[in-house]
């Protein structure tokens, strides 16, 4: 168990190595050059020499990378003019645009994407898993073909229309909720409750529909199977049966599911975090990648691929918990 | 040149797809409208909270790194200047006038040589007094390549800013800004340059005090000069609170009104997101401005047509021109008869259309502003009428060897700006259809377009740009375009038609001796009409922005200057 532990712990390793070394790889061809966009529009050649070095432009790629990993296992020490910064183990860098810490950026903006991300996956599964059930109790009649109907709209409907459509209709038309705006939980927990639930519902439709489905279609294959026939012909309860074991052949996949978007929801919440103007990581990502922020570019995507590989080994072991016949090896 | 950001021309972009959804909410109720009106007249008081819904967030708050216009919108509450925008409506607000010093600068040594005063009684917020060996450490330590991204002029026109590298590094500072004492800093130029007054309205010119510089971290806690002292700064400039300074004071800062006792900037906030919360209103929404974000053309349709909305928007000019560009050191654009052709052809009524119609572009012959202050005056050369003249675009084919037709390539960006954007360059490709020539368009990703366009070795040879004013002068609209000394071989080139006539330049030079402001206008606009023969640019249109106010919101001005209704003016009470 633990041998398998420190194989995937390596294996995490590995991915993220590669991952920095791809998106060092992505910036250099791709346009846009790092030292014009932070000396500014007319910026005259001499300054835009200077800015490069202070950048640390001018060195080779392989020599830049090479500080990148110095800086994450041993930190960095940068010139703020008057005086010395000290970025500690691990360091990303500073950002290109205006110097301050990467590792400051994203800790100042993690706590709003892991409210959307959180709260999110709490609805996924109570909606999911809600309309999952539903459906199968009410299977063949008109409420589940309904739910199939609504699950599939929410899966096509792209965050910045259905965002921006429940935002017109519940802030602006019937004045029910604020215009979504972050308040910490630190600072005022029911306040950060109200302004987080529209951005929390705009993201659980889309992937509520797809638990929906997932719940629906396991518990109905689970129904099919010889064990139920059995239970039905001793005279179980169709209750019973649903609750108890249908239901349960459906945690398993829904259970590694979850883990697994959780990870990847981090990246995810992108669109959804600009659509509501929530101070997130996704948020700053994009516009890092249109001002050509290479550190802050990197951090980001590292940080995204860290979840998603993690998020991955922990529904791996749920999953192996949750059904007995999978070893982890 | 000051311009906004790619990212906020992407942001618009996607707002302006959705904006039909909002514009259908927007004729809601308005529930707490309390049939106050427009909210704009009565007299204004002190009090209250002004909010500001923006796009972009402040991401840079140093004085030295940012790059404004007469000294931009939030900074100029914290941040005071030698002189400073003139703040009024229309064109009464491009005039320069006095901030921290007692006048606009005495000039002498043909203009090469400037004087300030410091008024008395001058404070930071921690009560000391400024000083002007502090503005003259802002401008020194603005030439640090950690603080880099303001404009290029102090670094052009101070004797010995070419190579500094700023006080971190070169400690002895730069000889040519005295400060014989605490209240009087000259400044010595390579060259005459009667437009030194307006530069001295840009942020770099805002005291620092040496004792207080923290560096590249000075803009965490930057020391207000001005009516209002940053007390929150959150999330890289998302979240700003603005808290009244009380060390400043109102008798030595005539422009500034600072009637609200807070200012609350929230932003990276989506474009259709601002303009419904301005429309709605709702709590602290009904006392918001926004100060980068205009009303898209559809979202202006829906406006227009309910009276209460339409009476809280607010209409500014800022000096703009969006143009076509030649490079006419190559085929076929080396024949000035194929470039005026070019420009007989145009259609600008379309052009205006593709650009969000007439209430947001007006037509644009002449290549500086249609303002006084530029010293615009009127010329077509090449007069197309309103939807062009493609019979006599033909005939100038024709006398240049070209009866068969023409096939050219036009490149634009993809950034749906409505500046250089497909729906713009297609406009012009339909209209040169009429007279035989056939556009082909190359759309380029924004950050890509801007580094082409702006490189010599890659520069197409015929593409969209646009061009905007640092100040409301001549000087900064057409030298970087038009004087040779300027054509840039390492770093970004603006004289995209590589222009180096010594007619030009001498008259450039000419003018730029002249401390009389309306005089050197008058030349630069007899210097855009001459220029303006040779046909090295086909102007298109000067943009309209249209801007929501929420209803509480008093005291509206909105000065030529910026376009934007000023925020050191708004009253919320």
């Amino acid at each position: 168990m633990s041998l398998y532990f420190l194989r995937r712990a390596l294996g995490a390793v590995l991915v993220l190595l590669v991952i920095s070394v791809v998106v060092y790889a992505i910036f250099y061809v791709a346009p846009g050059d790092p030292a014009k966009l932070a000396c500014g529009p007319r910026c005259n050649p001499e300054q835009l020499r200077q800015v490069r070095e202070q950048l640390g432009l001018n060195d080779p790629v392989y020599v830049q990378y090479w500080h990148f990993l110095q800086g994450i296992f041993v930190g960095h020490d940068y010139s703020t003019g008057t005086g010395t910064m000290h970025c500690d183990a691990p360091c990303f860098g500073l950002s290109y645009q205006n110097n301050q810490q990467v590792t400051d950026l994203i800790a100042e903006r993690l706590p709003a994407t892991l409210s959307l991300s959180v709260g999110v996956v709490v609805l996924w599964l109570l909606l999911g898993v809600g309309i999952g059930l539903l459906a199968v109790v009410r299977r063949g009649g008109l409420l589940e073909r309904a739910l199939i109907w609504l699950s599939l709209a929410g899966t096509a409907t792209p965050v910045f229309v259905s965002g921006l459509a429940l935002m017109m209709l519940f802030c602006a038309y019937l004045e029910w909720l604020p215009f979504p705006s972050y308040v910490p939980l630190t600072d005022d927990p029911e306040q950060w409750a109200w302004n987080m639930l529209l951005p929390w519902v705009t993201l659980a439709l889309l992937g509520a529909s797809i638990y929906a489905r997932m719940t629906r279609s396991s518990m109905l294959e689970t129904l099919a199977e010889d064990h139920v026939r059995t239970f039905r012909a001793y005279g179980v309860s169709e209750r019973a049966i649903i609750g108890k074991h249908a239901l349960r052949g459906a945690v398993a996949p829904i259970v590694a599911m979850t883990a697994a978007d959780f990870g990847s929801l981090i990246g995810g919440t992108m669109l959804t975090e600009t659509m509501f103007g929530l101070p997130g990581v996704g948020q700053m990502l994009v516009r890092s990648v249109q001002t050509v922020d290479l550190p802050v570019v990197v951090a980001v995507v590292m940080l995204i691929g860290a979840a998603v590989v993690v998020a991955n080994i922990i529904g791996d072991t749920l999953y192996a918990l949750a059904d007995r016949r999978v070893a982890l090896r | 040149m000051r311009q906004l950001p790619a990212t906020s021309r992407r942001v618009a972009a996607v707002a302006v797809s959705v904006v039909l959804l909002g514009g259908a909410a927007a004729c809601g109720p308005e529930k707490s409208g309390d049939s106050k009106g427009s909210g704009a007249d009565g007299a204004p008081q002190k009090g209250g909270t002004l909010t500001v819904l923006n796009r972009q967030p402040q991401k840079q708050f140093d004085p030295a790194r940012l790059y404004t216009s007469g000294g931009g919108n939030v900074p100029s509450l914290v941040f005071r200047t030698l002189t400073t925008r003139h703040r009024a409506n229309g064109a009464e607000g491009t005039k320069v006038v006095p901030d921290l010093a007692t006048d606009t600068g005495r000039p002498s040594d043909d203009a090469k040589t400037w004087t300030f005063t410091l008024k008395d009684g001058l404070k930071y917020e921690d009560g000391s007094p400024i000083t002007t060996a502090d503005i003259k450490y802002g401008i020194e330590r603005s030439f640090a390549p950690e603080l880099s991204g303001g404009a290029p002029y102090l670094r052009d026109w101070l004797v010995g800013g070419e190579n500094y590298q700023g006080i971190y590094k070169e400690k002895k500072g730069l000889d040519s800004i005295e400060t014989p004492d605490a209240k009087t800093i000259v400044f010595h130029l390579r060259k005459p340059e009667g437009d030194f007054p307006y530069v001295a309205t840009q942020t770099q010119f805002a005291p620092v005090p040496k004792a207080k510089d923290t560096g590249a971290k000075y803009a965490e806690h930057p020391v207000s000069s001005g009516p209002y002292k940053v007390v929150k700064n959150v999330n890289d400039g998302e979240h700003l609170t603005l808290d009244r300074n009380p060390n400043w004071s109102e008798e030595t800062d005539k422009e500034r009104h600072a009637y609200p006792d807070t200012i609350d900037v929230q932003a990276g906030l989506n474009s259709a997101v601002i303009n419904q919360r301005l429309s709605t209103g709702q709590g602290a929404d009904a006392a918001a401005i926004t100060t980068d974000n205009n009303l898209g053309p559809a979202e202006l349709a829906q406006v227009t047509g309910d009276k209460k909305l339409a009476s809280r928007v607010g209409t500014g000019h800022f000096g703009y021109t969006n143009y076509l560009a030649f490079n006419p050191k190559a085929k076929p654009f080396d024949n000035p008869k194929v470039r005026q052709a070019i420009a007989y052809a145009i259609n600008r009524t379309s052009v205006v259309n593709a650009a969000g119609g007439s209430s947001l572009a007006e037509p644009a012959t002449t290549f500086l502003p249609n303002q006084k202050s530029f010293g615009y005056t009127p010329y077509d050369h090449f007069p197309a009428g309103a939807t062009g003249n493609p019979e006599k675009a033909k005939e100038l084919l024709k006398e240049a060897g070209y009866e068969n037709g023409l096939e050219i390539t036009l490149t634009h960006s993809t950034a749906q700006d409505f500046e250089t954007s497909p729906e713009i360059a297609t406009a012009i490709q339909a209209a040169l259809k009429q007279a035989g020539i056939t556009v082909k368009l190359q759309g380029l990703e924004f950050n890509d377009y801007d580094e082409k366009v702006h490189k010599l070795s890659t520069q197409p040879d015929l593409f969209l740009a646009h061009w905007g004013a640092d100040w409301p002068s001549g000087g900064p609209f057409l030298a970087p375009i038009f004087d040779g000394r300027q054509i840039v071989k390492d770093a970004s080139n603006y004289n995209t038609a590589q222009l180096d006539d010594s007619k030009v330049n001498d008259e450039i030079d000419a003018i730029n001796k002249l401390t009389d402001h309306a005089e050197a206008a008058k030349r630069w606009g007899a210097l855009d009409r001459t220029v303006g023969e040779q046909a090295l640019t086909v102007p298109l249109f000067h943009p309209v922005y249209k801007r929501l106010y929420g209803k509480d919101v008093k005291n509206v001005v909105i000065s030529d200057w910026t376009g934007v209704l000023d925020i050191s003016q708004v009253s919320v009470k």
